[in-house]
């Protein structure tokens, strides 16, 4: 990656806290999100950062995303300081606003078309998160969204860093939001068997049985290391590198050889001028599927032979936000990197021999050396991202 | 039906789909001062069929500038049906 990006701010919501620092401290402290089988983020009010009427005309994935970008825009100390032309918004979600949908779905099934509501659309369309953020911030840069399933966090923040390499914007309002909490989307991932029936997330464990659903949203503000400087803010992090690639496989299941995300782990390390042995910290997909953190450690293996780097899991404690998933935990990695701290994987207790990893279970796990982390991020369809993150 | 009580009733539809100022709202206030967009003249005007058991065309609507236009049309629609 040739130009520098480092990041100014950063916005999280979640089962286990709001806030950047509160959601870290929480995982550091090996708080669990999930009640009852799923991750949902409880405390959540929209019209702290929403008047009423925006809450009432936004599905609860917007509200999730500007929440997170009021959090992550306050600590960066912006818009102030930042072109309008020159700040971009980049806020993806995996499957949009599906409360709207089933709402909507059941008013016109029930009543007809004169019964379907004006703000379907607006409340519904994938890209409305990435548009009220750039609504309240003037942002008149680059905006979209984009989708790759559970991988769609990871996409946004590299895409929106080469964004900036490009030298389309000094600085991007990045990450991923998701309110999957709907009858309709629990079933369908039940019915897919990638739900934990347990309702127990434990990646890596021997006895995973599937993810635990969760929710929120996890933003970063990514800016050019030299606009950073000149506005002499705090810099938390540098993105440092950034790889994806495609299994090419299969809808659903993942490459049985990892080819997919073998690659984007290389690229990232590559893209960041580093080697596997620089990587002191690999954030997991780690979903507690028996597939993934299977193909996972394979591909973990892949790319680092006989001893990989500590290995754990964010969603051991927050469950799997899909498209937001990948944003949170940069924010997670990027904690680990500031605090010289690894974090745990929860509920691990029957090691696998086939995910033959160290997930850091004993965690918080000190260690002070840290320089360079990986976030891994795998969405159906086989669409894989890595970023590569670098201490300050 | 009279214009004070279908006045009475927009203010609380108004009020519903969470405008701001809707329960000082008189006939003579625009659109543009209660902040009331295309949208939430839709919904406005769902609702007020629901209630009343009308239906309002959709190019009715442009002549809709003020709260009491919309009072006047539904009071018309309601007559017109009855």
């Amino acid at each position: 990656m040739s130009a520098g990006v480092v990041i100014t701010g950063r916005g999280v919501v979640s089962s286990i806290g709001e806030g950047a620092d509160a959601f870290v401290d929480a995982l550091m402290e090996r708080r669990s999100g999930i009640v009852d089988g799923a991750g949902r983020a409880e405390a959540f009010d929209p019209e702290v950062t929403m008047t009423p009427k925006e809450a009432r005309r936004s599905d609860r994935f917007s509200q999730f995303a500007l929440a997170a970008a009021d959090q992550a825009v306050a600590e960066a100390g912006l818009p102030d300081g930042v072109e309008p032309e020159r700040l971009g918004v980049l806020m993806g979600t995996g499957v949009g606003g599906l409360e709207t949908l089933e709402r909507e779905v059941r008013n016109f099934i029930e009543r007809g078309d004169r019964a379907v509501s004006p703000l379907f659309v607006p409340m519904m369309m994938p890209n409305a998160a990435a548009a009220h953020i750039a609504m309240r911030y003037d942002a008149h840069g680059p905006g979209f969204s984009i989708a790759s399933a559970c991988a769609t966090g990871g996409h946004a923040i590299g895409e929106a860093v080469r964004m900036i390499v490009r030298g389309e914007a000094d600085v991007v309002i990045a990450g991923g939001t998701e309110a999957p909490m709907t009858d309709i989307c629990l079933a369908a991932f039940r019915r897919m068997g990638a739900l934990s029936r347990e309702g127990v997330s434990r990646p890596f464990d021997a006895r995973r049985d599937g993810f635990v659903m969760g929710e929120g949203a996890g933003v970063l503000i990514l800016e050019a290391e030299e606009h950073a400087r000149a506005r002499g803010v705090h810099v938390r992090a540098r993105v440092v590198g950034y790889g994806a690639s495609n299994d090419a496989f299969h809808i659903t299941a993942p490459d049985e050889d990892g080819r997919g995300a073998t690659q984007a782990m290389r690229a990232a390390i590559s893209d960041a001028g580093a080697a596997p042995d620089d990587v002191g910290y690999l954030n997991a997909h780690g979903t507690s599927t028996p597939f993934n953190d299977r193909i996972e450690a394979l591909a973990a293996h892949n790319v680092f032979g006989e001893a990989p780097p500590p290995i754990s899991s964010t969603k051991s404690a927050i469950g799997h936000l899909l498209g937001a998933a990948g944003a949170v935990e940069a924010v997670a990695t990027v904690g680990a990197l500031e605090r010289g701290l690894l974090p745990p994987t929860l509920n691990y207790e029957e090691p696998d021999p086939e995910c033959d990893v160290d997930c850091v279970p004993d965690g918080p796990r000190e260690s002070p050396g840290l320089e360079l982390a990986l976030s891994n991020s795998f969405g159906f369809g086989g669409q894989n991202a890595c970023v590569a993150f670098a201490r300050a | 039906m009279d214009e004070g009580q279908v006045l009475e009733l927009v203010r609380g539809k108004l009020d519903e789909i969470k405008v701001e100022n809707a329960a000082s709202a008189t006939m003579d206030t625009t659109w543009e001062e209660l902040d009331v967009d295309s949208l939430d003249l839709v919904e406005l005007v769902q609702s007020l069929e629901d209630e009343y058991g009308v239906r309002i065309e959709d190019e009715k609507l442009k002549e809709v500038k003020t709260v009491g236009d919309a009072v006047r049309l539904v009071i018309a629609e309601a007559g017109a049906a009855a």
